[in-house]
C-alpha cells in the first residue's frame, strides 16, 4: 500500500466524529443529512469530516437528484489492517529472537 | 482519543541496560532483528551511528531485492527510553516512529514497543493502550 494512502486512512480514522460516521455507514448507505443529524455540530462541520473520509477513499458519494448518498468503502481499512499486521509480526518476531539471544549470550 | 500505532509488550529476563544496549549494537541487531534465523533473508550490512540525530541503515536482501531499513535516532536515554524514526528504503522515509520504553521489573525488565505511523502521532501512541489496531479491527469486523 502506498504510504500516502495509508497516511490518509490513518489520519481520517484518528478522529472520533469520523469514526462514528464510518460506524453509521457500516449499516448501509445513508443521506448526508441523516449522517449529520446525531452530531451536535453544524452540517458544514460534519461535511468537512465527510470530505476527509472521501479523500481517504473510505467513503463514496452518490448523487440522486438533489440527494447525496454516502456509502462505505472498506478497501483502505483492509490495507491499513494488513500494514499493521505486517509491522506487528515483524516486532513480535524480533522480540522473540531478542528473548532467545539474551538467554544464549550472557556477555 | 485513540491513535494510530502498534503496541507490543514483553517481559525479558535481562537487565534494562542489557536490553537497551541490544537495540544499538549491530552485533545484537543481527541476532534479533535481521537474518536468515528470523525470516527468509540475508543480511547485507548493519550500520548505525548511535547518537541523537545519528542515522542507521540495516540492509538485507529478500527474494533478490535489497531492502534498506533506515531511520534517525531521536531520543537515547539509557536504559529507559529509545526513540527512532523507521522507514523502508525511500518509501516511508522518516515518517513512522518507534518508541522503546524499558522498565526494570525484579531481576528483568518490561519492554514496551510502540510503532506510530506518523511522527505527529507518536506522543499519543505512547499513551494509548490498544487503540489503533482495535479501531481498524472493529471496523473491519463491522464491515465483514
Amino acid at each position: 500500500m502506498q504510504t500516502a494512502a495509508l497516511d490518509a486512512t490513518m489520519l481520517a480514522l484518528s478522529d472520533p466524529t469520523r469514526r462514528a460516521i464510518l460506524n453509521r455507514l457500516t449499516s448501509g448507505e445513508a443521506r448526508v443529512t441523516e449522517i449529520a443529524a446525531p452530531f451536535a455540530m453544524s452540517l458544514n462541520a460534519v461535511s468537512k469530516h465527510i470530505q476527509m473520509l472521501e479523500r481517504a477513499e473510505l467513503v463514496r458519494r452518490r448523487k440522486s437528484g438533489r440527494e447525496h448518498f454516502l456509502s462505505l468503502n472498506p478497501k483502505p481499512l483492509d490495507e491499513a489492517a494488513e500494514w499493521i499486521e505486517q509491522q506487528r509480526t515483524f516486532w513480535n518476531s524480533s522480540l522473540d529472537a531478542l528473548e532467545r539471544a539474551l538467554a544464549e549470550h550472557k556477555d | 482519543m485513540s491513535a494510530p500505532s502498534i503496541r507490543v509488550e514483553r517481559r525479558l529476563a535481562a537487565s534494562a541496560e542489557r536490553v537497551f544496549d541490544a537495540w544499538l549494537e549491530p552485533v545484537w541487531i543481527g541476532r534479533f532483528m535481521f537474518g536468515p534465523h528470523l525470516r527468509d533473508e540475508q543480511v547485507v550490512s548493519l550500520e548505525n551511528e548511535p547518537r541523537v540525530g545519528g542515522v542507521f541503515h540495516y540492509r538485507v536482501t529478500r527474494g533478490g531485492t535489497e531492502i534498506d531499513h533506515t531511520g534517525t535516532y531521536r531520543v537515547i536515554d539509557r536504559p529507559r527510553r529509545l526513540v527512532f524514526t523507521w522507514g523502508v528504503d525511500q518509501e516511508q522515509g522518516d515518517r513512522s516512529v518507534v518508541t522503546i520504553a524499558i522498565a526494570p521489573d525484579g531481576d528483568g525488565c518490561v519492554l514496551t514497543l510502540t510503532h506510530a505511523m506518523h511522527p505527529d502521532w507518536a506522543e499519543y501512541a505512547e499513551r494509548t493502550q490498544a487503540g489503533w489496531t482495535k479501531i481498524v479491527g472493529d471496523l473491519a469486523v463491522a464491515l465483514a
